[in-house]
């Protein structure tokens, strides 16, 4: 139990996807222009990464190492077909809702980064912590970047089409270029600087 | 000799492995079809009856949705269009009050990107529709009546062709069946 804990809580912090092991950037950059994206992203990620992450822990004994990228990259890509499907025929309000954000899970290289680096080595146990810790993780920078993305690209914080705030003044002539992906590009480098600068996320 | 240690077993592993994922996508695909054609029914005659209260019945013909009201009256036409978005098909469900008119229009589908092109589902861009004539569907700098989204002049101009062209052919094929 105690190693569940651990491997949990390593995810968010100590190897957190975005800002620890620069990983998944493309998607990073793709919906991190607002809050509801970020979430959106989050509940695709989780799915995909629990399930990928337990079934490649239950075969990796059986996987030899020559070909382990192609039955990964297979088996997560199966998931996410299947998730899609079973989605937009049982839930399909959820299926809107997502969207997008399933498909593009496949190329998302934090799926497949655990896999390779944590779920083939590891037990069932500490594979689902894994997966939990890097999406709490995930969902935690996606939720910072597009906060400051959010807030400077349009002057409006909004969570589930309900208003937070808005920042008087950035509403009428927001600063464009932040809701652009080269603006995601911007954020994050200057988010890991600050991180890196002030030693919360270590190499 | 083991199986496990075999020169070939890496090939017979993958192949399994590739076969079982293909049975499992033929088989959710076949259990689910059925019920996400269903859902895309049910999803357009929600559509069609929140473009037009009034409607009682609708027919189908040639792709053309012709509605009535209780009275029989006919109050309408729909038809599907799609456009060619910066992400890929942009599918649109256009509603007509007559055969010059846009009554409304709405997004069925799209895959433009996230907090940008995907602002064509947002209703400040879709209420510019309401009202419009046919031939005025355009964007404003092409002079028609239509703003273009910031930042997302190619699914906006997208939605817009494909409604104005789309209309005109599906107004054509009216007058034509008519006559």
């Amino acid at each position: 139990m105690v190693r569940f804990w651990r491997e949990l809580i390593k995810g968010v912090v100590i190897s957190n996807p975005v800002f620890a092991l620069v990983l998944g950037l493309c998607p990073t950059l793709a919906v991190s222009t607002s809050l509801d994206n970020a979430l959106g992203m989050t509940a695709g990620v989780l799915f995909v990464l629990l399930g990928s992450n337990i079934i490649i822990s239950l075969i990796r004994k059986a996987v030899p190492n020559i070909v382990r990228i192609p039955v990964f990259i297979v088996v997560i890509a199966t998931f996410v077909t299947v998730i899609n499907l079973l989605f937009h025929a049982y839930v399909p309000s959820l299926y809107e809702s997502l969207g997008i954000y399933l498909p593009l899970i496949v190329v998302n290289c934090i799926v497949l980064g655990r896999a390779e680096a944590f779920a083939s080595k590891n037990p069932i146990s500490s594979s689902i912590a894994d997966a939990i810790g890097i999406t709490i993780g995930f969902a935690l920078a996606l939720i910072i970047i597009s906060f400051f993305r959010a807030l400077l690209g349009t002057g409006n914080i909004s969570v589930l089409g309900r208003n937070l705030f808005s920042f008087p003044g950035l509403t009428k002539d927001p600063i464009v270029l932040f809701i652009l992906p080269s603006g995601a590009f911007l954020v994050i480098a200057l988010l890991l600087a600050l991180f890196r600068w002030t030693g919360v996320m270590k190499e | 000799m083991k199986l496990s240690t075999s020169r070939f077993y890496p090939i017979i592993l993958l192949t399994i492995v590739v076969f079982l994922s293909v049975v499992l996508i033929i088989a959710t695909n076949t259990i689910t079809q059925g019920r996400i054609q269903d859902q895309q029914a049910q999803q357009i005659q929600g559509m069609l009856k929140k473009m037009f209260p009034d409607m009682d019945k609708y027919t189908l013909q040639n792709e053309i949705y012709t509605l009535y009201a209780t009275d029989q009256a006919r109050i309408g036409y729909a038809f599907l269009a799609t456009g060619k978005g910066y992400g890929g098909d942009i599918s649109i469900l256009i509603g007509l009050e007559n055969e010059t008119t846009v009554k409304a229009i709405s997004i069925i589908s799209q895959s433009e990107t996230p907090g940008l092109g995907d602002r064509i589902t947002g209703s400040s861009f879709l209420n510019q529709f309401d009202g419009v004539s046919i031939d005025s569907v355009k964007l404003k700098r092409n002079g028609g009546q239509i703003d273009a989204i910031t930042g997302s002049t190619i699914s906006s101009s997208a939605v817009v062709n494909a409604v104005r062209i789309t209309a005109l052919e599906k107004v054509q094929a009216l007058s034509a069946t008519s006559k």
